[in-house]
C-alpha cells in the first residue's frame, strides 16, 4: 500500500520530544485518526464520474493534438537547422574564388537579325576554333615536341586574338 | 478508489458538495495532462499533489473573489436573507457533526489532517509533499488532532 503502515511514529515523535510526550502523543495521533474513520465522507455520484471520465477522454485528445503539433513543428525546425548546418559547413561553403561564366557566342549575334552575316562569322570563329584546339591537344599528346612551350603559348595568343576579333564584330 | 479518496480530501476542506465535483474534475483533467511529468514513485504522493495544488489555486481564487464583492458590498447587503437561507441548508443538511469542527480548525491544520487521512501517506511523504521538516508536519498534526477531538467531545 504505503509506509503509512510501515511507520514507526514514536521514533520520529521522538524526535522533536522526549519519550514519554512521544509515547502520548502517539497515542492521540491514532485515537484523532480512529475518530476520522468514523465520519467518512460522500463519495462523488456516478453521474459526476461520467462527466469527469469523458472530460478526461477530451483532455487525453487534446493532449495527444498537442503532441502531435509539436513533434511536427520541432521536425520542421530540425529540418531548418540541418539545412542551415549543411549550407554552412558543408563542401561548397568553402572559400572559393567567384566563378565568372563568359558567353561564348557575343550578345549581338543573338540580338541581330541578319543571320547570313551571323552565320559566317559563327562558321569562321568555330573552325578557328576547333584548328587551334587541335593543334593544342597535339602538343599536349607531345605530337609535335618540336614547337615546345613556346609554340602553346603562341597558339593561346591565337585563340584569345580569335575570340577578341569576333567579339569587336 | 482514488476517486473516492480525493472527493473526500475535497469534501473536508470545502464543505460544498458541487464544488467539490469541479476540483475532482479539474483533479482528474490536470492528471491527464501532466501524465507526462509522473516520474514514478508513490502515485499517491503526486497525485495529492496536485489535488492540493488545486485546492490552493481555488482558495486564491476564492480570494480574488471575495476582494470583487468587496467591492461591491452595497450591493451584496440588499440580499441579507438570501444569504442567511443559503447557509442555514448547509449547516442543516449537507455538513456533519465532523464537518462542522473542521471548519473550526485552521485551515492549514486542516488541510494537513485531511491530506494525511485521506492521501493514506506516511508522515516522511506528507512531510516533503509540503516541503516542511517532519518535526513541523507531526507537531501540527498532533495539535490539529487533538484540537479536533475536544471539539468533537464537547
Amino acid at each position: 500500500m504505503n509506509d503509512q503502515a510501515r511507520e514507526n511514529l514514536v521514533e520520529w515523535l521522538k524526535q522533536v520530544m522526549d519519550a514519554e510526550s512521544a509515547q502520548a502523543a502517539n497515542e492521540e495521533i491514532r485515537a484523532g485518526e480512529r475518530l476520522l474513520a468514523t465520519y467518512s465522507a460522500p463519495n462523488p455520484d456516478a453521474r459526476t464520474l461520467t462527466v469527469i471520465k469523458a472530460r478526461m477522454v477530451l483532455a487525453a485528445a487534446r493532449r495527444r493534438r498537442k503532441i502531435l503539433i509539436l513533434r511536427g513543428s520541432l521536425a520542421a525546425a530540425a529540418a531548418v537547422v540541418v539545412i542551415a548546418m549543411i549550407g554552412l559547413l558543408g563542401p561548397g561553403s568553402t572559400s572559393r574564388a567567384p566563378t565568372v561564366h563568359a558567353a561564348i557566342i557575343p550578345t549581338a549575334i543573338w540580338e541581330s537579325d541578319n543571320i547570313e552575316a551571323d552565320d559566317l562569322d559563327l562558321v569562321y570563329f568555330t573552325s578557328e576554333i576547333r584548328r587551334i584546339e587541335a593543334q593544342m591537344q597535339a602538343l599536349e599528346a607531345g605530337e609535335s615536341e618540336s614547337r615546345g612551350s613556346g609554340a602553346l603559348q603562341k597558339l593561346e595568343m591565337e585563340l584569345m586574338n580569335v575570340e577578341i576579333e569576333f567579339w569587336k564584330g | 478508489m482514488y476517486a473516492g479518496r480525493c472527493y473526500g480530501y475535497f469534501y473536508r476542506l470545502t464543505g460544498d458538495r458541487d464544488l467539490s465535483d469541479e476540483l475532482l474534475s479539474e483533479l482528474f483533467i490536470r492528471l491527464v495532462e501532466k501524465i507526462g511529468s509522473y516520474k514514478g514513485g508513490a502515485f499517491e504522493s503526486w497525485l495529492f499533489k496536485i489535488a492540493s495544488n488545486i485546492f490552493h489555486d481555488h482558495l486564491r481564487g476564492k480570494q480574488r473573489r471575495r476582494r470583487l464583492l468587496e467591492a461591491r458590498r452595497a450591493e451584496i447587503e440588499l440580499e441579507p436573507d438570501l444569504n442567511e437561507s443559503r447557509r442555514s441548508d448547509m449547516s442543516e443538511d449537507r455538513l456533519d457533526k465532523l464537518q462542522l469542527q473542521l471548519n473550526r480548525l485552521d485551515a492549514d491544520t486542516r488541510e494537513l489532517i485531511m491530506l494525511r487521512f485521506h492521501s493514506e501517506l506516511s508522515f516522511r511523504e506528507i512531510a516533503e509533499l509540503r516541503s516542511e521538516p517532519l518535526g513541523t508536519a507531526l507537531s501540527k498534526l498532533h495539535r490539529g488532532l487533538k484540537k479536533l477531538r475536544t471539539l468533537m467531545e464537547g
